[in-house]
């Protein structure tokens, strides 16, 4: 008998050492071949990003990693401004339309190719191709031509882009855009080499064929598994950054990020939902703005909430505060308005500050508001109200358990709850088949103009179904309006009348929790956007 | 074999598109005429019959076409990155289940109500019981975070393979531990065994040439499926270990009706499980004569 132990137990070593040895060749050691004096930062992108051309991959995931191997003719600065970036300057016309840039005479691809005005000329007409079939398309609407060559209406020639000569980049707007500059830091409209796509047309599909322009190269590209980015020496501001490789993982578990993160493995993580409060405690949780916010929706083509005041009666029986305490306890702000902190009017004042608190908490108001509405559209009880909400985020059905039991006190309502797969929902919610259900918004550009236009009628956000002329014509005159006093003067007036009707409750505005190790620092995370490391340095 | 394969084909792609939900559906704001021009990019605009025809036309060719989530990407590209390592993963897992289990199971079997039988059975009572995610979370903290013996995760060196090879084995090999334990038994008092002791056979002959060899038949059964959903891919294990393998892209490509994943993945699973059964049925030829594969009953 001892016989057949020692046998299979060799076998089992014998199979182990085997597998060993044929994948130690292969792997690298991962941290610990590398010299001692290189700055390497370890991040986590969550998963592979869904592409490197620029304007497809319209995320996140592809964002954060891309925004620092490209950049465009501005780039947002440490203090979330568009500062000059592959534009040394550029002059505006009178009328606010006509963008004349100087692109730098040291602007280099990573291949050492020139980079020049055609090359920004390519890039912002195939974003606007249909046949580029880009998501962030709608980005270049602004341009002169650009809506109608997406649409099928005109042709790539409508575009009002030109390379006046290989330095000097010129565009015209529809209308002046005062946070034109700070659009044109997304990654849709980052240029690209001509000459190199049109002899590769998958140039981004690899690491070795990757050509950019920004502060890092892109060396290492195992997809789904990791990336490697090093220091790119043609970078025009290549003595500003500090670090010399950044190694991503692609980890798409909190709790394993977290792990890894404390064993060193990682120089951030996000923070696990079950060990938030733990964290804050102890106080080693980092708090960034976000902008963007939680609210829920109503249908107002639905009964009972095509009654103002009973939206209303709903909205101020909503406790946020409790909601942001208790609930989801990541010290986000409550949102008494739609448009997120952060954006300041010529004078210098928040948008958020200047117009104030649009709603409040007020449980008597509530309940005399709901009297109110039911004997306006004589109902003898309120018709059945539903909340729906989308699975895959456990916080999403705390929130609404949260609100079923708050207004079940506050308006003695009893409100059902019903859950969606998270797709199925995004369908049913556009189509307005859904009466009560959660929602969220993320701005695409740092400009209060991209939360309230969400709610022009037919807008593609709208999923309310609520529609206001006086709400159109004012978002139609803010975007035309060039003197800024005047245009966040509309916009203030905008914000009014949506709070004022109420098809929204907002929720919370969103912040960035995260975790990052002594010794790391100057990762800058704007408000709107993405991860900069430009700047970022590790000791 | 290929008839069975069609029929998955056309269960999935009609069932895929059945569901409600679309691979452009999302929170963010999403311009109408931009939907159009992605829906045409995609074909997505055609007749559904179209489509099939069309689809059934790519699998034949073996190209089951471009992801729409992730555009740069095919779906071909996928599988080749993500299928040899969720097999090297597959091939661990099931070296370390197959020889611990049986091994286990044996003992077990021999010291029958012994304590060594007791406690390979306890081990095995607690590997099917225990799923592997919460073991895997918990080998990461022992493991790696409090002794910092083992790296907690990714795929880069042979350190990194331990960790999630022993979760992902713990199961298995307890299933495969219970099996030979009672198929053992029950050999062991048949006939032929006391013929062999009778004979004079030292013990190991018996157990390995005569005993093993027929109990290991059910535990070939189970082999099949079970190496066919190891080898394809463990969706949370790859998961919490960052395992770039086979697993992700079948749920994820489900959540995000990134249609042309869906009908690969599928596709290529069932392949792969349509073979590992086709292998039992081989091995079952080898380990007992008295089934033979081409003989027809009568």
């Amino acid at each position: 008998m001892k016989k057949i132990i020692s046998v299979l137990s060799m076998l089992v070593l014998v199979i182990f050492s085997a597998a060993c040895t044929a994948t130690k060749e292969s792997g690298n050691e991962g941290k610990g071949n590398q010299a001692s004096d290189e700055k390497v930062l370890y991040l986590n992108n969550g998963e592979e990003p869904t592409s490197f051309d620029p304007p497809i991959g319209f995320n996140a995931v592809s964002w954060n990693a891309l925004n620092n191997l490209m950049e465009g003719l501005t780039r947002l600065g440490k203090n979330h401004e568009p500062e000059p970036a592959v534009a040394e300057s550029w002059d505006v016309s009178e009328d606010g339309k006509e963008y004349t840039f100087h692109i730098r005479e040291d602007a280099k691809w990573s291949n050492g190719d020139d980079l020049i005005a055609s090359d920004f000329v390519y890039a912002w007409k195939r974003l606007l191709d249909p046949k580029t079939a880009s998501g962030a398309a709608f980005l270049g609407y602004f341009i002169e031509g650009g809506e109608e060559f997406n649409t099928e209406k005109g042709t790539a020639d409508d575009v009002r882009v030109e390379a006046v000569d290989d330095k000097t980049f010129k565009v015209t707007l529809k209308s002046p855009q005062a946070y034109f500059l700070s659009v044109i830091t997304n990654p849709a409209f980052f240029p690209i080499n001509e000459k190199v796509a049109k002899e590769n047309p998958e140039w981004f599909a690899e690491a070795d064929s990757f050509v950019g322009n920004g502060p890092f190269t892109l060396s290492e590209w195992k997809h789904d598994s990791h990336m490697i980015m090093e220091k790119n020496p043609e970078y025009w501001d290549a003595d500003s950054v500090k670090l010399d490789k950044v190694n991503w993982a692609m980890v798409n578990d909190t709790t394993t990020e977290y792990q890894m993160y404390t064993n060193g493995e990682l120089d951030t993580s996000d923070v696990p939902p079950e060990m938030t409060d733990q964290l804050m405690k102890e106080d080693k949780v980092k708090i960034e703005e976000q902008a963007g916010l939680y609210f829920f929706r109503f249908n107002v083509e639905e009964e009972p909430f095509q009654n103002i005041n009973i939206r209303k009666a709903f909205a101020m029986a909503t406790d946020q505060s409790q909601l942001v305490d208790y609930v989801t306890k990541n010290e986000e702000e409550p949102a008494y308005g739609f448009v997120a902190p952060g954006f300041n009017d010529p004078s210098g004042k928040d948008f958020r500050e200047t117009n104030g608190d649009l709603i409040v908490t007020d449980v008597n108001k509530a309940k005399e508001l709901l009297a109110k509405g039911l004997e306006e559209e004589s109902y003898d009880k309120l018709p059945e109200v539903t909340l729906t909400y989308s699975t895959g985020d456990d916080t999403h059905k705390k929130i609404a358990e949260a609100l079923q039991q708050m207004y079940k006190e506050n308006l003695g309502v009893d409100v059902k709850l019903a859950n969606l797969e998270s797709n199925v929902f995004a369908e049913d919610q556009k189509a307005l088949k859904l009466q009560f259900s959660r929602s969220s918004f993320l701005a695409d550009y740092a400009d209060p103009i991209n939360f309230l236009e969400n709610f022009q009628t037919g807008h593609s956000m709208n999923r309310t179904g609520w529609s206001s002329e006086k709400y159109d014509s004012l978002i139609k005159e803010a975007k035309l309006e060039s003197n800024e006093e005047k245009r966040y003067e509309l916009m203030y007036e905008a914000e009014q009348i949506l709070m004022g009707e109420m098809p929204i409750i907002p929720i919370h505005f969103y912040n960035q929790l995260y975790l990052q190790a002594d010794g790391v620092k100057d990762i800058v995370r704007h408000p709107v956007g993405y991860l900069e490391l430009k700047w970022a340095d590790k000791k | 074999m290929l008839l069975t394969l069609w029929l998955i084909i056309t269960g999935t792609f009609f069932l895929m598109h059945a569901v409600p939900g679309s691979p452009f559906n999302e929170e963010r704001t999403t311009n109408e005429a931009v939907q159009r021009n992605l829906i045409a990019y995609y074909k997505l605009d055609e007749p559904l019959a179209v489509q099939y025809v069309n689809y059934l036309k790519s699998v034949v060719t073996l190209d089951f076409g471009p992801s729409i989530k992730k555009s740069s990407q095919t779906v071909n590209d996928m599988i080749s990155w993500g299928f040899p390592v969720s097999l090297e993963l597959g091939l661990y897992t099931l070296a370390l289940a197959i020889v611990s289990g049986i091994t286990l199971g044996v003992i077990a079997a021999l010291r029958r109500n012994g304590i060594i039988d007791y406690l390979a059975m306890t081990i095995a009572v607690l590997g099917i019981s225990i799923p592997n995610f919460v073991l895997a979370t918990l080998f990461i903290q022992v493991f790696a975070v409090n002794a910092g013996w083992l790296p907690a995760a990714t795929w880069t060196s042979w350190r990194h393979m331990i960790l999630p090879t022993f979760a992902l084995a713990t199961g298995p090999m307890a299933i495969i531990a219970r099996l030979t334990r009672s198929s053992m038994l029950e050999v062991l008092t048949q006939d032929y065994i006391r013929t062999a002791k009778a004979k004079g056979l030292s013990p190991a002959k018996i157990v390995f040439k005569h005993a093993l060899r027929n109990a290991l038949l059910p535990v070939v059964t189970v082999l099949g499926t079970l190496a066919a959903s190891i080898l394809t891919g463990t969706f949370v294990i790859e998961k919490i270990f960052a395992i770039p393998g086979m697993g992700k892209y079948f749920i994820e490509s489900i959540n995000n009706r990134d249609y042309p994943v869906i009908m690969g993945t599928t596709v290529f699973y069932s392949s792969v499980l349509i073979i590992m059964l086709f292998l039992v049925d081989i091995a079952y030829g080898i380990l007992d004569p008295r089934i033979n594969l081409n003989k027809k009953e009568g």
